[in-house]
């Protein structure tokens, strides 16, 4: 059996090791808050009133968790949460794709013009516009909705860039291949392009998820009633005093309640996410 | 079913810039036409016109007595197979093949019926449920062209579909092409670079250069009787060479040829009255330079490089003036680089170009 020498050279073998340990560290950073959010929340709470030490002692209980089915809204923000965030993530595949076809494939008058203040986006903060926003909102009545939640995160200036970006990547035989083929314009984008985009819908998708979901500027100004409150608000909502001596076990159990959906998306669309961070995507 | 194809007085502009300058041409019913040419002289910009992928400036495109330059490309009556094969890549190889008929509407059984057709003519048909990530280059080809086949066009357009190919495979499409149009008698254009694919593929070849067709024959008439140094040049390998003439006088029906390399030629010509030596230049392919036996005098060759393709040897030199020329001899050849050969030409395959290019060639050809 023939073996690749150059993998086993002793200078690549101790670069190979400091990254693992730079990689162990960061993770150890990264994991350590989230351990402690686990063993708080399966912590009783009055213990944690002495002294949050107490998370490395038994007994341990799945008591905080039991408390979510019966005393808790969180149900009710989770629910919120999952319409704003399937909403908002449905909405800016749809229109990112619509827009990125249009600017990569169709001819129209200031089309690059467009583009440009369309990416001009990227560089806008939120907080530069939040207060005209409010005002916005407000005149239209959007606030304490599901459309008034959801509305703002539809423009992803990011979004219509990277599905740009993608559509020009496609061959333009492939759309003149369609046409020789008698298919219509919308016919084109549906059946041809628009599914060699999934990679990059794949990404945008679940960044645009993971982004509604963790949001909590825009719901913490649109959403006032208890009611309307996404998790991140409602969770917030839920710490009863300022240093958190009091719930400590059960608002670690809420948030741990309200990490799962990100869990499970990154772990079906690990691979995608994996293919996007690494720049692979746009291929 | 194929087609006659008429395009006339046909002009391509890219805003200021010319592409294509009043090209007209007709393509006969069932007709194997190559559009050859360098890059950039339009051939290709010419075929999507045909299809449909370019506007027209001016100028109009028939097919089948019918005016077509102004039908979207799915109504013209024509498919195309792309250089890079411009396959869906998220279609199975039968998706691919009945996109096009789906989009016209076929019913289903007719769409199996010429899809299960075709893909048993190219021989492809397991490879039916693949995509095309999984497939050679050669099958991607033989799945282009049976997208194309399945649509029983009037008209095939190819455009360098070939070039992707390595030389094995290459040679080994270009045949089964020729044997496809023998089978279909479908009428082809096939836009190419490669003058051994339109010599071997065409009926007829348009030669194009700078915007304009230089000269349309077959592949005979192009090699043997070229209408100008420019395809005499271009067509032929290795190319023509050319040697500055010094003079020309007429005798009766013979011309004394004036060179300073080769000396004085007599040749049966009938020039126009008024050709001029000045600019003008003799063409001659190396297969009518003859490299005598040794003892025989003729004109001296020193020769610089000798390649030999094993059945035959070519001797790169140069004449006692400098010009340089290239001589055909037979695979056995034991001629070496530094030596000086003796060599005569075959005086009636010369040809004569007049300083503006254009040819004249010599009563015997």
């Amino acid at each position: 059996m023939s073996m690749d020498q150059t993998t086993y050279r002793p200078e690549a073998l101790t670069g190979n090791r400091t990254l693992l340990t730079i990689a162990i560290i960061l993770s150890i950073v990264m994991m350590a808050p989230v351990a402690w959010l686990v063993g708080l929340s399966i912590k009783d709470n009055k213990e944690l009133m002495l002294g949050t030490e107490s998370v490395f002692e038994l007994p341990y209980t799945l008591a905080n968790y039991v408390n979510i089915l019966y005393s808790s809204q969180v149900f009710g923000w989770f629910f919120n949460s999952l319409v704003v965030a399937i909403g908002q993530t449905a909405g800016v595949l749809i229109l990112a794709s619509l827009a990125g076809y249009a600017f990569a494939r169709l001819e129209f008058p200031f089309r690059r013009t467009i583009f440009v203040i369309v990416l001009f986006g990227l560089a806008v903060p939120e907080q530069a516009v939040i207060i005209a926003r409010h005002q916005m909102f407000n005149w239209f009545g959007l606030h304490n909705s599901y459309l008034g939640l959801m509305l703002p995160g539809l423009s992803s200036a990011f979004g219509v860039f990277l599905m740009t970006q993608f559509f020009k990547a496609i061959p333009k035989e492939i759309d003149e291949a369609a046409l020789l083929d008698n298919a219509s314009t919308l016919r084109i984008f549906w059946k041809v392009l628009l599914p060699l985009t999934l990679p990059a819908q794949a990404t945008l998708g679940i960044f645009t998820f993971l982004h509604a979901w963790n949001d909590y500027w825009w719901p913490l100004i649109s959403a006032t009633r208890k009611e309307m409150f996404t998790l991140t608000i409602g969770i917030a909502s839920s710490q009863t005093n300022f240093a958190q001596s009091e719930g400590l076990g059960f608002l670690s159990a809420q948030a741990v309640f309200a990490s799962l959906p990100v869990l499970i998306v990154y772990v079906i669309f690990q691979r995608h996410i994996v293919t996007a961070v690494s720049g692979g995507a746009v291929k | 079913m194929s087609a006659s194809i008429e395009i006339t007085n046909v002009t391509k502009h890219y805003g200021a810039l010319s592409v294509l300058d009043d090209i007209s041409l007709s393509i006969k019913a069932g007709e194997f036409v190559v559009f050859l040419g360098p890059s950039g002289c339009g051939k290709s910009t010419l075929l999507r016109m045909i299809a449909g992928l370019e506007d027209v400036t001016a100028g109009t495109i028939s097919v089948a007595d019918r005016r077509v330059d102004t039908l979207p490309p799915g109504k013209r009556g024509v498919a195309m197979v792309f250089q890079s094969y411009a396959l869906y890549p998220h279609m199975t190889v039968a998706q691919n093949m009945s996109f096009g008929l789906e989009n016209i509407g076929l019913p289903k059984p007719e769409i199996e019926r010429r899809v299960s057709q075709a893909a048993a003519t190219l021989e492809i048909a397991h490879l039916l449920d693949r995509k095309p990530a999984k497939l050679s280059g050669g099958q991607r080809q033989r799945v282009a062209i049976g997208r194309a086949i399945v649509k029983e066009p009037k008209a095939f357009l190819f455009d360098e579909p070939l070039s992707n190919l390595d030389a094995a495979l290459r040679g080994r499409t270009r045949l089964e092409l020729a044997q496809l149009h023998a089978r279909l008698g479908s009428t082809m254009i096939f836009v190419t670079h490669d003058q051994v694919e339109a010599m071997t593929l065409a009926d007829r070849i348009v030669i194009m250069h700078n915007r304009k067709i230089e000269q349309i024959g077959t592949p005979m008439e192009i090699y043997r009787r070229p209408a100008s140094r420019f395809v005499a040049g271009f067509v032929g390998s290795p190319a023509m060479n050319f040697v500055p003439l010094t003079s020309v006088t007429s005798n009766g029906g013979t011309i004394n040829i004036g060179t300073s390399g080769l000396g004085d030629i007599h040749a049966a010509f009938h020039l126009p009255s008024g050709f001029s030596p000045d600019g003008a230049s003799l063409g001659i392919r190396a297969e009518d330079v003859t490299v005598l036996p040794a003892g025989q005098t003729g004109i001296a060759l020193k020769a610089e490089v000798v390649e030999r393709l094993g059945d035959r040897t070519l001797i790169y030199g140069h004449l006692s003036d400098g010009t340089k020329l290239t001589a055909e001899t037979d695979g056995r050849s034991e001629a070496r680089g530094g030596d000086t050969l003796q060599i005569a030409l075959d005086t009636t395959a010369i040809h004569l170009f007049d300083a503006a290019g254009t040819a004249h060639h010599s009563e015997g050809d």
